[in-house]
């Protein structure tokens, strides 16, 4: 989909910041998604140095400082340009944002809770990690009453010590999960796999980013634990 | 964001921290989660055969302000009840009553969740079913 550019009328592909054929600044498209700001496919696995480098490049050349003298409305594109290109490089150069990011443009609801009508919503936590979590935070917080009950029990702190190596890698392994799920994401975009194919993978990520969500405050509460 | 009064009270005082006896009989366990945050809430019912009156209530929530204030305002809210009188608590009258902002009303939906759950697991222990018209299921499929 092309749209014409505003100052010479060339073709200019949608979502493209500039115009190659007389290089001016285009208004910024609001329905432009981050992947595309990149010229990039809808991939969870991503060059980063390449990323980087666009960044940078793209970033040069969108600089509102370089927009002084253009008119009001160029003065103004470069700088939503600017904005919409650092938003798109902070969310895709985080793995966990790109996912999620990924997942609601394909219409996969991350934020559970909105139904604020009193409606039940399904619920999509197995309840095998609700009960494990749940257990967790027990230990986890028995442990931390102790510490703050006496004094600082070197037992204590070795079990801590070890309940942080034990939820640090769980985390190492939700993420080797969440990679090789990634791969099978990318592969089905090449192979514009069937949507029942797609569907599995979608539902696979939302449950693993579920649990390393849980994982990751286990690992944050036992670090606090272990600074008190 | 600045937490109301009465969540900061009930988050400082929680009423009815603690566990009731899972294996019991009259005592029903709804344990659920809010994957958006990590949060994990526990709350359990302790129902009076004879007359379907909660009697007891206890929670544990591994949360926020707001999730903790939940379930605490949600066990003193369920004492006393029928079993279908609580089914009627809906999440809305919790941000009510806490003055929930709109970004901490997950925290009332896992409250209204829990009393949900509770109240299902003691129907499915005590073969309870449905009686009522409004078919809402209440306990997941196993």
């Amino acid at each position: 989909m092309n749209a014409a550019c505003w100052s010479c009328g060339s073709a200019v592909p949608a979502g493209k910041p500039w115009c190659d054929a007389c290089g001016k600044v285009q208004a910024p498209l609001e329905s432009v998604d981050f992947f595309t700001v990149f010229s990039l496919p809808r991939k969870l696995r991503i060059d980063m140095t390449a990323l980087e480098r666009t960044f940078y490049r793209m970033s040069r050349k969108l600089h509102p400082d370089l927009y002084a003298q253009a008119s009001p409305e160029e003065r103004q594109w470069s700088l939503d340009q600017t904005s919409q290109l650092n938003d798109a490089y902070r969310t895709l150069k985080d793995p966990i944002a790109r996912t999620e990011y990924l997942l609601r443009l394909e219409g996969v609801e991350i934020e559970a809770g909105k139904s604020d009508d009193g409606k039940p919503r399904d619920s999509r936590v197995p309840p095998d990690l609700l009960e494990e979590v749940f257990e967790l935070n027990m230990q986890l917080e028995e442990m931390r009453m102790n510490r703050k009950m006496g004094e600082d029990d070197p037992q204590l702190r070795a079990d801590l010590e070890k309940a942080r190596t034990q939820f640090e890698s769980q985390l190492a392994a939700v993420d080797t999960g969440l990679e090789a799920l990634w791969a099978s994401w990318d592969e089905t975009v090449d192979s514009s796999a069937a949507k029942s194919d797609t569907g599995n993978i979608k539902g696979e990520i939302v449950a693993l980013l579920d649990r390393r969500r849980y994982i990751r405050n286990l690992v944050r509460d036992v670090n606090e634990a272990l600074e008190t | 964001m600045a937490y109301s009064d009465k969540v900061i009270d009930h988050y400082n005082h929680p009423r009815n921290v603690g566990q009731l006896d899972k294996s019991s009989i009259e005592v029903g366990t709804g344990l659920v989660g809010a994957p958006e945050c990590g949060d994990v809430m526990r709350l359990q019912i302790k129902v009076n055969p004879e007359t379907q009156v909660i009697e007891e209530a206890k929670f544990k929530t591994f949360g926020c302000g707001s999730a903790i204030a939940s379930s605490s305002l949600a066990t003193e809210w369920v004492k006393g009840k029928t079993v279908d009188q609580a089914l009627e608590i809906k999440n809305t009258d919790i941000v009510k009553e806490l003055s929930l902002p709109p970004v901490k009303i997950h925290c009332s939906v896992l409250a209204e969740d829990a009393i949900r759950a509770a109240i299902g697991d003691w129907k499915k222990k005590n073969g309870v079913g449905e009686q009522t018209a409004t078919a809402v299921p209440v306990v997941a499929a196993d």
